[in-house]
């Protein structure tokens, strides 16, 4: 094969490579590879030293001194070029088994554009030397950088620097951690160890044991508990750099603001060797500096349950769910108290090394076996709130080491229940709201659990409320005939007492109600509740109206005011309730002039009248100032009596009256009725002295 | 001759470039066989949706939202201010408010006095945390309290800085946290919707609040909030209709989902699968939801520590005893909303009514939680849409005035879900107008909200329309601070 065949092979390799690429770039994380070509992309690590050491030799051939260098340079970064090709294919191949790193982004981005690069200054080789120069200056670096992350991927990213930084444990937890050991010590070995051990004893200090530690040296003990003032070590350490006394010397690795602070405090704190982290006080300045250099995040290392098992086990009243994505820990939650059989809880056994939380708040545990729980060795939470578990079950968890909480509130607990309780040391939090212990079985339960946190929840402290009142459902306001009417209260402790002449229910004489009332004439209900511990709550009205006959015929002899005029006087016998606002269109309203209706009777004669009315003070809507009734006989007309109406001393909302008349017991074929507006409002109303309104819905006869 | 010269080498070049460019192109088209969905991205929601998910176990795993909506003022509640009370009536200075734009509705004062809260203020629990005499209730619980003072919005009229509490942006077409975070972890329990929204109002002045708020935007719409409704029926259209037996139910449901298969078979269309589970999970919540809404079997106990109102259904009360309930049960997100605190006058007055609504209800849903072990993973926060401005609007005396809308401070607090308890975060300056120190921006607070249940607000996202779309924008830091 002559060179310029070769030369042309290699160079349409060349935009092979480059497409190639491109397109794996393009797909990223969709490619599917062959096994085969994986083998490939395995070869990759090998490949890569040959571009590097090719492409960097011709740009080196650069600044050597010879008529020939534009040709062998030529060579070399063809050459150099397509195996860059090629390693980037087999490295985008790589990438597709499973890393996912920043380090893997930056090497991939940087060997393209190294293979760019390199493909450029080959197709711009005819240029200028400086231009060429320059161009292959930068393929180096970002050779070197390719080189450097694509170490990083396979040694670990601190693989470089790491002998220049100190090694800091960030699996520890913070349960773990210990103040020395995990704190103090490694400040000493990383800063002070180099001149005070066994083999170099500056000062007759030895820092690298103990008792060196603890017994000091030549200047005496290093610290006095408690007292960072009194303490050698803290004092020589905040030496002025150029004081000769100072720690470390100065030309050695010098102490960080931060470890200055944390030996320090360390001393304050006390200076022991045996505290852990957690055990700090919380609120000291101590615990807040080194708190966060620890996880507080558990590590589980038991084997993660099949995925299959877990799939099985969650239903729709059954969730098992992972703590988090690919967490072996799983937790367990039961939903539908009705849908909840007791016997589904063996189903667990098989993931019991796993469940680390179980929930089963609400669910009917009175007939359940929680033997199986014992079995639970990683369980750390427990919540069976408000589910009747027998005090005896409670025994199962009392061998579970990891339980850290359980909530038991709602449950009544007895002798047995408290006694298993009290062998739970291991408890950290115990939720025993509403289990109707008294105090002395709280307090030798707390005495008992001397470690554990027990919330005992809300007391109401004697503070009395009042109820709020209670519920009225009626069927229809205008009734025919007979009608039930049902009270109800949410509280069920609660006894609802009830009048039906209008006055207010008290909790001594006013019947209690039992059974629906059934009501046969037209009737104020009113209703309160009462319960011992609470103040009786205000009561609720409600208002019934027996239907009436309705007249032969009527004739209004002023019609209403024409805003509140509804259908005219036919409204007044359609047997349909008005809501209580003025403005919906079925009252009439009067204000003017009185309402005046004549009203024949032919078949049955009533023997009462009754008028039902809007009371609204607010809106100038009052009883009527009089009533008046007449009965005709054959065109002649007698005056009925009418009670004087009372009239309101206050505004209050809107609500319904009910005027009733009984009539003559003579014969008569005729009523007239003339019901007359308030003439002067009171003078305690906002409006006193103008006129007010009487707003009618029903005239009923029975 | 030079021009065929050139002619030649054009030639030359042409073919090169075209065979060279085939090659290119075959390499391409090789490439692509390794691909097999090149060309179709419906992985892609699904990978970015795992890259949000957590590494580590949450610190909350539900939230109680109760929203104060109409902006309740900071400085009658937790942002004592005795300044303000020594300065009455003086004019607010122009170096305190650095010409910050005012609503219509007091850009035209003519002065802007100062005034100070009526309401007494006192130093309670351990964390030693102002709170004014109108929370006799929530300062009992001050150290589970997490106290927010420095929060500051961008909008200054209810509708758009409501909408950016909930949804992240000013205009409401956008999922809102619920949504996300429905969308994002899923229901605990599959027998009830994951985001769940109960409504109260006040006797106090109100501003609306729109189904909008809890709209799922561009999200599958399983994600939308589930308005409880105070009737008799709490969730509309759920009871079965008069005649029809549960049998009866299920097998309409049974023959539905036959034939919705069989179009699904012929569409491929995921929207008719979602349709089939929704009317599952309908049917499960018959039994569902009457298990929760019913109070009547709560103790005494429940009912003395909510106050009686709890049990009149629609008050704010029982909406928190609700919302406990349903977030007991594995309800993800439960939303509230109490509308009633936009006291732009009578402001004394009115806060007293509303305060009585909320304080002992709000405090009774954390010593609820806490009594039974729930409050360390479920988030309750409570807070308005803004603040309320320091100087007065309308006519002013110490007893009664009014204030009008203030975004660049206001306070809200958090408790339980991971957030540190006893706490009292920022500052404000002496008038109460500017943040002092720790400044918290509405997209801080939703990325902590996000990060308490384990999410990275940075990485879920949601393609619609062409653009990536999260809670915060692009904005919004993680206050580490809070976060305990």
């Amino acid at each position: 094969m002559n060179s310029t065949t070769l030369k042309n092979l290699l160079e349409n390799l060349l935009i092979f490579w480059c497409g190639l690429t491109a397109i794996l770039l393009v797909g990223g994380e969709n490619i599917q590879l062959p096994t085969w070509l994986q083998v490939v992309g395995r070869l990759h690590p090998l490949l890569l030293h040959f571009p590097i050491v090719l492409l960097l030799l011709a740009a080196a051939l650069l600044w050597i001194r010879d008529e020939n260098r534009i040709r062998y340079f030529s060579w070399l970064l063809l050459l150099g070029a397509n195996l860059a090709g090629v390693t980037v294919v087999a490295g985008l191949f790589l990438a597709t088994e499973d890393y996912s790193s920043d380090s893997l982004n930056w090497h991939k981005w940087t060997a393209i554009c190294s293979l760019g690069v390199a493909v450029g200054l080959y197709f711009l080789r005819e240029q200028t030397l400086p231009i060429l120069r320059s161009l292959s200056v930068s393929l180096g670096l970002i050779l070197v950088l390719t080189g450097h992350f694509g170490a990083e991927l396979t040694h670990g990213s601190d693989f470089l620097l790491a002998p220049l930084k100190q090694p800091i444990d960030n699996t520890l937890t913070l349960e773990k951690a210990e103040v020395f050991n995990d704190l103090v010590k490694p400040i000493l070995e990383a800063k002070c160890v180099a001149c005070h051990n066994a083999n170099k004893v500056k000062g007759e200090l030895r820092l690298d044991q103990l008792t060196g530690i603890q017994k000091g040296g030549k200047s005496g003990a290093l610290f006095v508990a408690g007292n960072p003032e009194l303490s050698l070590m803290i004092k020589r350490i905040h030496l002025p750099l150029e004081d000769e006394d100072h720690m470390p010397p100065k030309d050695k690795l010098q102490l960080t603001d931060e470890e200055l602070e944390i030996l320090r405090l360390w001393v304050i704190s006390g200076a022991r060797f045996d505290q852990k982290v957690a055990e700090l006080p919380k609120e000291e300045a101590f615990f807040q500096l080194v708190a966060n250099r620890f996880s507080t995040e558990k590590n589980y290392d038991f084997p993660a349950a099949d995925p299959d098992e877990i799939a099985s086990l969650t239903t729709f009243f059954r969730k098992v769910n992972p703590l988090y994505p690919d967490s072996p820990a799983l937790e367990v939650a039961y939903f539908g108290a009705s849908a909840f059989d007791p016997k589904s809880l063996t189903d667990l056994s098989s993931i019991q090394n796993q469940v680390v939380k179980l929930t089963l708040n609400r669910m009917p545990l009175q007939e359940a076996d929680l033997s199986i729980l014992a079995d639970f060795q990683n369980l750390e939470s427990l919540h069976l709130n408000f589910s009747d578990v027998p005090g005896q079950q409670l025994e199962y968890l009392i061998k579970l080491p990891k339980l850290q909480t359980l909530a038991l509130s709602g449950n009544p607990l007895d002798e047995t229940g408290i006694k298993a309780l009290e062998k739970m040391s291991q408890l950290k939090k115990l939720y025993l709201w509403q289990t109707g212990l008294d105090e002395g079985k709280k307090n030798k339960l707390s005495k008992a659990l001397s470690s554990t946190t027990i919330d005992f929840g809300y007391l109401d402290k004697g503070i009395i409320y009042p109820l709020n009142p209670p519920k009225i459902k009626i069927d229809k306001t205008i009734f025919e005939g007979q009608t039930e009417v049902i009270l109800s209260h949410p509280i069920s402790s609660t006894e609802i007492r009830y009048t039906l002449d209008g006055s207010l229910p008290d909790s001594i004489s006013s019947p209690v109600y039992k059974n629906p009332i059934q009501l046969t004439a037209s009737t104020s209900l009113r209703a309160r509740v009462f319960a011992s511990g609470w103040i009786g709550s205000s009561d609720t009205k409600e208002l019934l109206i027996k239907k009436g006959t309705t007249p032969s015929s009527y004739s209004l002899a002023t019609p209403p005011n024409p805003k509140y005029a509804a259908k005219g006087a036919s409204s007044l016998f359609d047997g349909v309730k008005a809501k209580a606002n003025h403005t919906t269109g079925d009252w009439l309203g009067f204000t003017d002039t009185p309402l005046d209706i004549t009203l024949s009777v032919s078949t049955t004669q009533p023997k009462k009248v009754e008028l039902s009315l809007l009371l609204n003070e607010g809106a100038y809507i009052f009883p009527p100032q009089s009533v008046e009734v007449w009965v005709g006989y054959k065109g002649k007309w007698s005056k009925v009596n009418v009670a004087p109406q009372p009239i309101p001393t206050q505004i209050q909302d809107p609500r319904f009256g009910l005027v009733a008349i009984p009539l003559a017991t003579s014969p008569f074929d005729q009523i007239r009725l003339k019901v007359n507006p308030i003439a002067k409002l009171p003078s305690w109303h906002p409006g006193a002295g103008s006129k007010g309104w009487v707003f009618v819905d029903e005239i009923l006869l029975h | 001759m030079e021009k065929e010269f050139l002619e030649q080498g054009l030639n030359h070049n042409r073919r090169k470039f075209l065979s060279r460019l085939s090659l290119g192109v075959g390499s391409v088209a090789l490439g692509s066989l390794l691909i097999p969905d090149l060309f179709s991205g419906k992985k892609e929601a699904e990978e970015s949706l795992m890259r949000a998910l957590p590494h580590f176990a949450p610190k909350a795993k539900r939230i109680i939202y109760l929203f104060q909506n109409g902006a309740p003022s900071q400085l009658e509640t937790f942002d004592y201010k005795p300044q303000l009370i020594k300065n009455f009536g003086q004019e607010l200075p122009e170096s305190i408010r650095m010409g910050q734009r005012l609503t219509g509705m007091t850009a035209d004062q003519s002065s802007f006095p100062l005034v100070g809260s009526y309401f007494e203020f006192n130093q309670y629990g351990q964390s030693r945390a102002w709170i004014s005499s109108l929370f006799p209730h929530l300062s009992s619980v001050v150290d589970d309290l997490c106290i927010v003072k420095s929060m500051h919005t961008e909008a200054i009229n209810h509708d758009p800085a409501l909408t950016f509490f909930q949804t992240g942006a000013q205009v409401g077409n956008r999922p809102s946290m619920g949504s996300w975070l429905s969308y994002g972890l899923g229901s605990e329990n599959e027998n009830l919707p994951a985001f769940c929204v109960l409504l109260s109002r006040g006797k106090g002045n109100g501003q609306g609040v729109y189904s909008k708020l809890w709209s799922s935007g561009f999200l599958d719409a399983r994600h939308q909030g589930v308005q409880f409704s105070n009737s008799e029926d709490p969730v509309l259209y759920l009871s079965d209709a008069e005649g029809v037996s549960k049998d009866q139910r299920r097998r309409m449901l049974d023959q539905l989902a036959a034939m919705n298969d069989l179009s699904y078979q012929e569409f491929n269309d995921p929207q008719i699968t979602t349709k089939v589970q929704q009317y599952e999970m309908a049917f499960r919540m018959q039994t569902a939801v009457p298990e929760i809404t019913d109070v009547s079997k709560e103790p005494d106990a429940v009912v003395k520590l909510y106050g009686p109102d709890c049990l009149v259904p629609g008050t704010y009360a029982a909406n928190c005893l609700l919302a406990r309930k349903l977030s007991e049960n594995g309800v993800r997100f439960v939303q509230l909303y109490h509308q009633g605190w936009d006291t732009h006058d009578n402001l004394p007055n009115q806060m007293i009514g509303q305060a009585k609504d909320v304080d002992q209800a709000s405090a009774a849903l954390i010593t609820d939680l806490k009594q039974r072990g729930l409050l360390d993973e479920t988030l309750v926060i409570w807070g308005g849409e803004f603040g309320r401005t320091n100087y007065c609007q309308g006519k002013i005396a110490p007893e009664n005035y009014g204030r009008d809308h203030h975004p660049r401070a206001f306070s809200i607090f958090m408790a339980g879900g991971g957030v540190k308890s006893g706490m009292v975060y920022g500052e404000t300056d002496d008038f109460g107008y500017n943040i002092q120190e720790n400044p918290v921006h509405v997209h801080d607070f939703q990325a902590t909200v996000m990060h308490l249940m384990g999410i990275d607000h940075e990485k879920l996202i949601y393609k619609h329309l062409g653009r990536r779309y999260r809670l915060t924008d692009v904005h919004g830091k993680v206050v580490n601070d809070l976060i305990a």
